[in-house]
């Protein structure tokens, strides 16, 4: 298994937003977090990548132990996220969106801007064929040279992705894809995330929409009030009574 | 007029010099620096005070901004991280903190009394005009080598890096890049242009005291850039310069309003730049030059 959730737990007052969640994601896999609004799903995720500090438990992912890394450490680790709300680098262009993600740059080092200037170039030449290749293959070659600012939701979502490749991600959480996006686009990214997929990169995915998903994952998680109410194959797990509750439930509301 | 114009000119490019450093910081990289004058405040006292133990010129000025960076360091490594508006607070106590040192601490600075007789740039080679030019002449060859440096910067991998970090701090952490690292080095280059500007500035005017460095110029400076244009090197250019118009303008405002005695003259010129910076605020947002929206 790659990524462990191990009882992770976050309470504001006395309201336990997350409550002891456990759950694993093998190496490679394509899991789903599903759950009505208010459930726990971003808050979970941003325990997970470490953006929000955890009151108890741990993640561990490819066998370390994250729970007290930075965010930096968890994404330098191989775990990338993306966020709810796009937050592309608006002034910079999608092109330099990709490029900016790529680790390891000894450009962004003043030093070796000013006295290395040829290393710093043949890097540069490198990872701008890396980001070309990202940018065909996300369908982005006509917008590669905009302000990412200008694009629209669906785009912004692309390019977040695309981020998360440049960085060499072995495992990618996505924080509701398929939110404000048109059918088009949706079908065009899950296209992309099977695609990912197969070369062996493991997706965890929160997601609102629960018709898109399940036809993407194999496993769902499915949270209410801050718990784990059910897990399994989607099929199976949309079928459970309490899932079925949960979800109309909070829908009547 | 000639000397005025070339003593204008001087000022300006005094102001370039700050401005450069400012939009680094806040164009580029989003750091809401408002204690920019703290580091020219160094840059001049340092400056001041190493000549008047007789250390020559040719030392004492690097280390001028030398010292601007050796307070701009530790600054930014206690507080870089903190929300911007918070930054903002710090740098301007920063500033503030730094004056009422120069004020205080007499053995060091003579305080309120200030240091005079600073030796003029150039004196014993060149006297008059010949000297003012001489000083313009430098400040341009500094200000064209911080707009190189600029240029190479804003075209470099780190450039990129600190307009990402301006335009979405959250995004870059989750790349797994630390903006605080990015962050200090721009504050630290910004303050190293500020310390260089005080320290032209304190041998220039020959004189300089702690009331020379209030806040006042930092916000000058954040008018000249948001006239200017943020984020643009052109914009620290144009922007000092329609700021010293303004500030110098103005001063010929009592030949038209001969009815305002020469003490209010001091707040209507001031009243004046106020004035064009909310009509610049309402009418062009984006600065003379236009803003980073596009290179």
């Amino acid at each position: 298994m790659t990524l462990a959730i191990q009882g992770l737990t976050k309470a504001y007052g006395g309201l336990h937003v997350v409550n002891d969640v456990r759950f694993e994601v093998p190496s490679g896999a394509l899991v789903g977090v599903i759950g009505p609004n208010g459930a726990g799903k971003s808050t979970l995720f941003s325990l997970i990548t470490g953006f929000l500090a955890a009151d108890a438990g741990d993640v561990s992912f490819e066998g370390r132990s994250l729970g007290r890394a930075s965010p930096m450490e968890r994404a330098r680790a191989g775990m990338v996220r993306t966020f709810q709300v796009p937050r592309e680098f608006s002034h910079l262009t999608v092109r330099e969106n990709l490029l900016a993600a790529a680790p390891g740059q000894s450009g962004e080092r003043l030093i070796d801007t000013f006295f290395r200037p040829g290393r710093v170039k043949a890097e540069e030449a490198a990872i701008a064929r890396e980001a070309a290749e990202t940018i065909d293959f996300l369908r982005l070659a006509k917008v590669a040279d905009v302000p990412a600012g200008r694009l629209s939701g669906g785009q912004k979502k692309l390019v977040e992705l695309g981020r998360a490749l440049m960085t060499g991600a072995r495992m990618i959480l996505l924080d509701e894809p398929f939110a404000g996006v048109n059918p088009v686009l949706i079908e065009e990214l899950s296209v992309r995330i099977r695609e990912l997929n197969g070369r062996g990169i493991g997706f965890l995915i929160i997601e609102h929409d629960l018709a898109a998903l399940n036809k993407l994952v194999s496993t769902l998680h499915v949270m209410d009030r801050g718990v784990l109410i059910a897990s399994g194959a989607p099929a199976e797990v949309l079928g459970n009574p309490r899932v079925r509750d949960a979800y109309l439930g909070g829908a009547a509301a | 007029m000639d000397a005025y114009l070339i003593a204008i000119a001087i000022i300006t490019a005094i102001y370039v010099l700050l401005a450069l450093g400012l939009n680094l910081q806040y164009g580029l990289t989003g750091i809401v620096n408002f204690g920019h004058v703290g580091f020219f405040c160094v840059g001049a006292y340092t400056t001041a005070i190493l000549s008047e133990h007789g250390v020559p010129l040719v030392v004492s000025f690097p280390l001028a901004a030398v010292l601007a960076m050796a307070f701009a360091w530790p600054l930014g490594l206690v507080s870089i991280r903190l929300r911007e508006d918070y930054f903002a607070i710090v740098s301007l106590g920063f500033s503030e903190v730094v004056r009422l040192v120069a004020t205080s601490e007499r053995w060091l600075t003579n305080g309120v009394q200030g240091i005079a007789g600073i030796p003029k740039l150039f004196a014993g080679w060149l006297t008059g005009p010949a000297q003012s030019y001489a000083v313009l002449g430098l400040l341009v060859a500094f200000n064209a080598l911080a707009i190189l440096a600029m240029l190479r910067i804003v075209r470099s991998p780190f450039g990129r890096m600190i307009e990402a970090i301006r335009d979405n701090e959250e995004a870059v952490k989750a790349l797994g890049k630390d903006p605080a690292g990015f962050k200090i080095q721009v504050l630290v280059l910004g303050a190293a242009l500020a310390g260089l500007a005080g320290a032209v500035y304190a041998h220039y005017i020959g004189y300089i005291s702690p009331e020379q460095f209030l806040p006042l110029i930092t916000f000058q400076i954040w008018m000249a850039i948001i006239m200017g244009g943020v984020g643009r090197i052109s914009g620290a250019l144009v922007g000092a310069g329609i700021l010293m118009l303004f500030l110098e303008g103005s001063r010929f405002l009592r030949d038209v309003m001969p009815f305002i005695s020469e003490v209010s003259m001091a707040s209507v010129r001031l009243g004046v730049v106020g004035l064009a910076l909310i009509l610049f605020t309402m009418y062009r947002p984006q600065g003379l030059m236009g803003d980073f929206t596009r290179k």
